[in-house]
């Protein structure tokens, strides 16, 4: 009796895994609560149910790579470019987000027919208004952080941070890997500690006065002031003020969260459809209002605390193309760490 | 030799848990490096030289803990001592991960310290003045304060079994307290007092949580990114290397002390039960005060955080599928828990009643699993199953067997079995070792057979070691993070998954509900179990 009910538990646990239903499976390594009200949203509009695994993405990635012809993977939605780029390099996607729905929603330079992005973020610098004149900031750009004035008053967080090598990928784009290696030295040079903690600890080390600037991504400031992280870190937040860099060339560092469609995805039609829905207006102001990115499409506004606090009209760099990140990812942290950076 | 029933099983299922293992030594051989030498060897050595500080003052903080707390509720009657004798195991209801984050909370810029400061001395910039504890302190100090337990649980086993003979004869030779301990208590209990310390290093080594929260690079995390985020195999082989020589050196260590134990067993005849000496006025407030700092710094500290960010974001309480979380964490301990259990029986059994070579070098091998930290395992797990249907199971024309395996609860099981094989493993067998071999012999010749000797006769003797194995793997698995987050099927998170994910996604104050909830059920199985966990009513 014992031995049958042993038998029929592992065999419906196999039956399970190869029910065959009307859904999409998204590796997601993405966590925000508005994603999945997004996916509970699409699913009540299409009877499309979406299943999700939450992960790491380099988890994620090894899992849909490993599984191969076999993954059950559909879509791969991840934080940032580099990330979409490398998993194109590995072999890992296949074209198909070529509908004209996508086509006119996303800019060339933020899709390929792999992947493209969902929502828009800025990697940017925050200042003490109280330590930094607005001299010290005038022209300033992602280059000028190597800047010898800036000698142990800047703080940005480790170079393993994906965020990070982005950054410094599209230097490398843009300025050639040596001039980008001694500006990684420079930037070393300047920092105010050891880097420690994630984007949102840069901005509270300028609040608190551990150092004049810091470079974090343009959602951490938004969700400070929105009170959702507590009445003393939005008292925190006003004490510093977001600068877009590179305003009088190319404009300031993008990067983007991405869907990615996988290979082999055995709902194909189905993850074109979800990738469709996120850029529609609504997926757009949910995205916008609740993670506090820029919408990837026209025609949707930033949320009020962003467009009050970090502005609306500054230049994006729409030259470099994203594709670039996951390319010069290597590079990246050579330079980086040949610099020491830690 | 006749092959048997219980030898092929014996035999399955160590060579079903040693073959992962073997995988992650052996699929290493591809060179496919993306960065050059020289940025290697810089990792390599900031990779060696952060585990080896982070093991080394683990094991300092933790033996001075563990003993020191362990020492005092043993001899001493104070104030609460008796409370203390089991408080002081909460702390593994706390993972070092879950640590992680109150320790961040407390202490970061404008954190909890800062808020309790500026509610007391109204404004002010205290944050300059509020220490910090991250990167490699950080790690340090939630590891100790997590598993300082494992020295505590066992050093204090060791102490409860010294016989009062030893003590009279120190004072005897007029030693002070100080003098009768670190000259005839402590080294009556190092071998106890080792065994501990190794628990202590494996799991640090392992680590993964925790030391990925405050992203310091050790050789575990440092496999994990160069296997996943660069599939530099060469180099995640060398790093392998080294850790293998840590975990070996630990092996043998452990191994060694476990000889050394056996030689320290009290025979009942000399065993005067020991007398709690009864502090009063200063020493008693001293001994209280070491007692509950540990207990509040270990657990009342990240549970305090916890709940105090439940109650300041209530509407994360609402968010959750608490239910959902709960069903699925107990079917994992459940499943998992019987599996090992049954398993571990059947091996055990098998090597008792064949006492062969073979086998019995296998199953050495096959307990090796508890010092591969579950993070590579897991990959192991994953790297195998795709290479054994691309090559074997296509070539013979089935169908792919992969999802079965990857990204299921059956995989998912397999796995933590191949972990924890060896919790189980030897749990049982310090409990077989007590039952003497005549008492097999004497049922054989009362005409039982082998199955009915097991089912009647060890079945019964075992029953405390197979709930002290029950319970330490349920809390393991409760606690369990990389495995679960590389393998879970889809639509499937547990309180660690829901905990790590929002803590990845800087969502700490979301992170803290899930975190509350696994405190509060690990706490719940220690307190029903801590008599079986502290092993005062059984030797």
């Amino acid at each position: 009796m014992r031995k049958i009910s042993i038998i029929t538990l592992i065999f419906s646990v196999i039956a399970s895994s190869f029910a065959i239903a009307n859904e999409v499976n998204v590796f997601n390594a993405r966590h925000y609560k508005a994603d999945s009200e997004l996916y509970s949203k699409f699913t009540n509009m299409t009877g499309i149910k979406v299943n999700l695994i939450n992960g790491k993405s380099g988890a994620l990635e090894k899992r849909i790579i490993s599984e191969g012809a076999d993954s059950s993977a559909d879509l791969y939605i991840t934080a940032d470019a580099g990330r979409c780029g490398a998993m194109d390099a590995k072999g890992a996607l296949q074209g198909g987000l070529t509908s004209a729905a996508i086509k006119d929603a996303v800019p060339k330079s933020f899709r390929t027919n792999k992947w493209v992005g969902i929502a828009k973020r800025a990697r940017i610098i925050y200042y003490s208004p109280e330590r930094v004149t607005g001299a010290e900031l005038s022209g300033m750009t992602y280059e000028g952080l190597a800047d010898p004035k800036w000698k142990g008053r800047l703080v940005i967080r480790k170079s393993s941070n994906i965020y990070n090598k982005s950054l410094v990928a599209s230097l490398i784009k843009n300025n050639g890997k040596a001039a980008t290696a001694a500006w990684a030295e420079g930037v070393v040079a300047n920092m105010a500690r050891t880097p420690t903690g994630n984007d949102r600890a840069q901005i509270m080390a300028v609040a608190a006065g551990e150092a004049d600037i810091a470079v974090a991504n343009t959602y951490y400031l938004a969700l400070m002031l929105s009170g959702k992280k507590g009445a003393e870190q939005q008292e925190a937040a006003k004490k510093v003020k977001a600068f877009f860099p590179n305003q009088n060339d190319r404009g300031t560092h993008m990067n983007v969260s991405c869907a990615a469609l996988v290979k082999g995805a055995p709902n194909k039609a189905n993850a074109v459809k979800l990738v469709e829905f996120l850029l529609t207006p609504e997926s757009q102001e949910h995205f916008t209002n609740n993670t506090f990115e820029f919408p990837m499409i026209d025609g949707v506004s930033p949320s009020p605390l962003v467009v009050n606090n970090l502005g609306l009209d500054f230049k994006q760099d729409m030259k470099t193309k994203l594709a670039s990140y996951g390319k010069n990812q290597a590079a990246a942290v050579e330079v980086m760490t040949a610099a020491g950076w830690k | 030799m006749r092959i048997n029933f219980w030898y092929i099983s014996s035999f399955v299922i160590s060579l079903f848990v040693i073959i992962p293992i073997l995988t992650v030594f052996s699929s290493f051989f591809d060179n496919t490096s993306n960065y050059f030498q020289v940025l290697k060897d810089t990792f390599l050595m900031e990779y060696i030289f952060n585990s080896l500080i982070l093991l080394v003052s683990v094991l300092i903080l933790t033996f001075f803990i563990g003993t020191g707390s362990a020492y005092l509720v043993s001899f001493f009657n104070f104030p609460f001592s008796n409370f203390f004798k089991w408080a002081l195991i909460l702390s593994f209801a706390v993972p070092p991960y879950i640590y992680a984050y109150s320790l961040t909370a407390f202490f970061e810029n404008y954190g909890t310290a800062y808020t309790i400061l500026k509610n007391l001395f109204g404004e002010g910039n205290y944050n300059q003045s509020i220490p910090k504890f991250d990167g490699l302190l950080g790690v340090v100090l939630s590891i100790s304060f997590s598993l300082y337990a494992y020295v505590y649980i066992l050093a204090r086993a060791s102490f409860l079994y010294q016989s009062q003979n030893i003590i009279d004869l120190g004072k005897n030779l007029g030693f002070t307290k100080f003098k009768a301990f670190y000259s005839i208590i402590l080294p009556a209990a190092r071998p106890a007092i080792v065994a501990g310390l190794s628990l202590v290093a494996m799991e640090t080594l392992a680590e993964f949580g925790a030391v990925d929260f405050f992203s310091i690079n050790t050789l575990t995390t440092g496999i994990y990114n160069s296997w996943i985020a660069f599939d530099d195999l060469a180099f995640a082989n060398q790093l392998s290397f080294f850790l293998l020589l840590f975990i070996f050196a630990l092996f043998i260590l452990e191994n060694l002390s476990r000889k050394n134990a056996k030689y320290h067993f009290n025979t009942k005849a000399g065993f005067k039960q020991k007398q709690k000496i009864q502090l009063s006025g200063k020493k008693a407030f001293l001994a209280f005060s070491f007692c509950f700092l540990v207990f509040f710094l270990s657990f009342l500290f990240p549970l305090s955080q916890m709940m105090y960010w439940t109650i300041k974001f209530p509407e994360n309480l609402i968010d959750l599928k608490i239910l959902d979380l709960l069903m699925n964490t107990l079917y994992l301990v459940i499943l998992s828990s019987l599996l090992l259990i049954i398993f571990g029986l059947v091996s055990n059994y098998g090597n008792r009643v064949n006492k062969n070579k073979t086998l019995n070098i296998l199953s050495t091998l096959s307990i090796s699993g508890y010092a591969i930290p579950g993070v590579i395992l897991a990959v192991a797990f994953i790297t195998f199953i795709a290479w054994f249907d691309d090559s074997v199971i296509k070539n013979l024309g089935f169908v792919s067997i992969k999802k079965v395996f990857i990204g299921s609860i059956l995989g998912l099981v397999l796995v933590y079995f191949i972990r924890f094989y060896s919790l189980a493993y030897n749990g049982i067998k310090s409990g077989y070792e007590k039952i003497n071999i005549s008492v097999d012999e004497s049922s054989y010749l009362l005409g039982y057979s082998k199955r009915k000797t097991f089912m009647n006769i060890h079945i019964p003797f075992l029953r405390n070691s197979l709930l002290f194995v029950g319970i330490l793997v349920s809390l393991e698995i409760i606690r369990e993070l990389p495995i679960t987050l590389i393998l879970r099927p889809f639509n499937f998170e547990t309180f660690a998954t829901t905990a790590y994910i929002s803590a990845s996604e800087d969502l700490l104050e979301a992170a803290a509900v899930p975190s509350l909830f696994l405190i509060l059920i690990a706490t719940f199985f220690i307190i029903v179990t801590s008599k079986y966990i502290l092993r005062d009513n059984n030797d």
